[in-house]
């Protein structure tokens, strides 16, 4: 069984004092004054002149979203990114929802995956996807085509964007004074160092990733985060039919101690890759076990790219201060079990800017902290059931081979099939059918007793 | 010597980190009951070497010997295509167990499935196999009936814990008996005892060996973990 060390989390958090971060040393009464106010911004100055302005660092789907929503709420955006043809290393896939959502035209989706394949560490593979309605499919993007539309889309919507990299921003010197961002500008130079810029905003949304500077400048704290690592391959055209709308998932020890391997059909490729969080050293290993349990479909293909990244574990432990707020990747919101980022982003990027929106009521008003909080309540409140199931079901499923056999075994099972994919493509924990439920409740621990006895076995052997 | 250079071309080299076992396909591993398949195994098994030639390998018993010998120090050669060992059995046909082969005195001799079981899936984890579309593994332990399991693993299990309970009640009732001389039945009454019970026979279920208390404090603390670090955003407003 693998074991889950667990830090201690409180030290994950550093303990700082305000001098360490801003030159001028916040007056004691700063403090006070800020625990009377815990309700809505209503209480906030009017802005005399002009519109409240919010730099968005990073324009990934979470930075997009955030301009956008931003720009069409009367707020004055800038948004900041420092590379943007960036072809970023991801898995690429999109729950249904977030097409309607987004309101994401088709012909930005490459490829359509209506069938799954779960493959357990005895290649016990099973075909999942049969409960889907025809109008159902995990989308499969490339990133640079999805970031540059969203990107695209804040411009259209009045955001100005900015090719720039952020490198730091000085804390307001009294309470509704401005932050000043520094940021140096390319302005599509590549390969120069930029002319250095600063402006001043009231308030900042960091959408710049896992690496966020935004996160160290706050203070975020870290978390633990996964490696994920993924050669793409060109195989020929006759094994790329098998995955026209096909992706697989292969689970063991020899291919990750607690995530998984995938095979994820791309626009013209594949992605093979495999992702861990406990053994980041052995990832080469695991890699090549991928390889060679997809061997057979991959054979004669040509590796044409390598990439890897990191995807965070959990949340940060502080997602904001005063006027600025982490959303996507920098602040955590990566599920488990799945690993999935580029909605959660999007969304969060969205639900920031509603929420600035409505408490600057449109651009009118100055917000504060309360207003940026209200974000992070709606958003725990959301999406907290579906981050908990996901947490659970990793912690049950991936600990062990038999863990993972009996995983493979229950998706076997149609209404498993269908709990799972209606979660995942609507984002939402629906309570089935009770006894439906309790049926399931039963052949899960059936299987993992099953697969455990069997492993008992073997290691007597 | 060409034998058993394609015995050890098949040593993934790249995979340090398994299992000795894995390392060649012949560990001198005395208790290794799959070792009667590996002539079998070995029969069929070509390997492919880098350099172009192939090599088909002979069901001999000296020759394997001679290799798990030279395996421990030879250095693999070329750079070779990994062919690796496929997972075969006589009884195993179409990616799942033929249940007919497994008949004794008229019924399926389920504890013979279940340990051919074992089997493969032992080998597959020292051997990690392609999965190939065209065999397909369709193996479901379901198809093995609840009493089969009940009779080889629950039950002897469930024999040494009531064994225990037994032995750990029968102590303290006398031993409660002799300080309080309240007998058995009265004991039952009292919502002390009743409570004494309960503890008892939790731990006998829960504490089978020494690492679980530790097991069981490790499980507490991770049902919460991932709250607390969702919560910890929130720690701050309360603080301010």
């Amino acid at each position: 069984m693998a074991s889950i060390t667990l830090k201690s989390f409180i030290g994950l958090r550093r303990q700082s004092s305000p001098e360490n971060h801003h030159p001028t040393i916040t007056p004691p009464t700063h403090l006070h004054r800020r625990r009377l106010i815990t309700l809505a911004g209503k209480s906030s100055p009017k802005l005399s002149g002009r519109n409240l302005r919010v730099a968005v660092i990073g324009g990934g789907p979470a930075g997009g979203a955030a301009a956008e929503t931003l720009a069409k709420g009367g707020i004055e955006t800038i948004l900041i990114e420092r590379k943007m043809d960036n072809a970023k290393p991801c898995g690429g896939a999109i729950p249904l929802c977030m097409v309607g959502e987004f309101d994401l035209p088709l012909d930005i989706i490459d490829r359509r995956v209506t069938k799954m394949k779960m493959i357990s560490p005895s290649n016990v593979a099973v075909d999942i996807g049969r409960t889907l309605k025809p109008h159902e499919y995990i989308g499969m993007v490339r990133r640079e085509v999805l970031d540059a539309y969203l990107r695209e889309r804040a411009a259209g919507a009045g955001a100005s964007i900015v090719n720039g990299l952020f490198v730091k921003m000085d804390k307001p010197i009294d309470k509704y004074a401005p932050y000043v961002v520094h940021y140096n500008e390319y302005d599509g130079k590549a390969g120069t160092v930029g002319k250095k810029v600063t402006i001043e905003v009231d308030a900042i949304i960091g959408a710049d990733g896992a690496n966020s500077r935004v996160a160290k400048q706050i203070d975020a704290g870290d978390y633990e985060y996964a490696i994920a690592f993924q050669e793409r391959i060109k195989i020929p055209d006759d094994k790329m039919q098998y995955y026209e709308n096909l992706a697989e998932m292969y689970v063991g020890d020899d291919v990750s101690p607690d995530f998984y391997g995938w095979v994820f059909p791309k626009c013209d490729h594949v992605a093979v890759g495999t992702g861990t969080v406990t053994h980041k050293p052995d990832i080469k290993k695991f890699q090549l076990a991928t390889r060679l349990r997809a061997r057979d479909k991959i054979q004669g293909g040509k590796i044409i790219r390598v990439e890897a990244h990191p995807i965070p574990e959990h949340p940060r432990p502080r997602r904001l201060s005063n006027r600025v707020a982490l959303v996507g990747d920098a602040a955590g919101y990566v599920t488990k079990c799945s690993g999935e980022g580029i909605y959660f982003a999007a969304k969060s990027g969205r639900m920031c800017a509603e929420a600035i929106v409505a408490g600057s009521e449109n651009g009118t008003r100055m917000v504060d902290e309360a207003d940026l909080r209200n974000y992070l309540r709606e958003w725990d409140k959301t999406y907290w059931p579906t981050y908990k199931v996901l947490d659970i079901l990793q912690k049950v499923f991936y600990r062990s081979n038999p863990a993972r056999e009996a995983f493979v075994e229950m998706c076997a099972d149609e209404y498993v099939q269908k709990m799972t994919f209606d979660s995942y493509l609507y984002k939402t924990v629906v309570p089935g059918n009770p006894l439906d439920d309790l049926k399931l409740a039963v052949n899960t621990i059936g299987s993992l007793v099953r697969a455990n006895a069997l492993r008992n076995e073997m290691a007597k052997i | 010597m060409t034998s058993s250079m394609a015995f050890l071309s098949s040593t993934p080299t790249k995979l340090p980190s398994f299992s000795p076992s894995s390392k060649t396909h012949f560990p001198i591993n005395p208790f290794l009951s799959l070792k009667p398949q590996r002539y079998h195994f070995a029969s069929v098994r070509a390997a492919e070497i880098g350099s172009g030639a192939a090599v088909v390998v002979e069901e001999k018993k000296d020759s394997e010997v001679k290799a798990a010998e030279e395996g421990n120090g030879a250095p693999v050669a070329a750079e070779v295509e990994e062919v690796g060992v496929k997972f075969e059995d006589p009884k195993w046909v179409s990616g799942t167990w033929d249940l007919k082969q497994f008949q004794k005195d008229g019924a399926t001799d389920w504890d013979a499935v279940i340990d051919a079981e074992v089997k493969r899936r032992k080998w597959l984890e020292d051997n990690p196999e392609s999965s190939n579309n065209d065999f397909p593994v369709v193996f479901d332990t379901s198809i093995i009936p609840w009493w089969a399991w009940m009779k080889r693993f629950h039950l002897p299990e469930a024999e040494l814990l009531n064994g225990r309970a037994a032995m750990v009640g029968f102590f303290m009732a006398y031993f409660v008996d002799s300080l309080t001389g309240v007998g058995l039945v009265d004991q039952m009454g009292n919502f002390f005892c009743k409570t004494l019970l309960f503890v008892a026979v939790a731990g006998v279920l829960l504490i089978r060996k020494n690492e679980d208390i530790d097991t069981l404090k490790k499980l507490i603390d991770e049902t919460t973990f991932y709250d607390k670090q969702w919560q910890a955003t929130w720690q701050d407003e309360k603080k301010e």
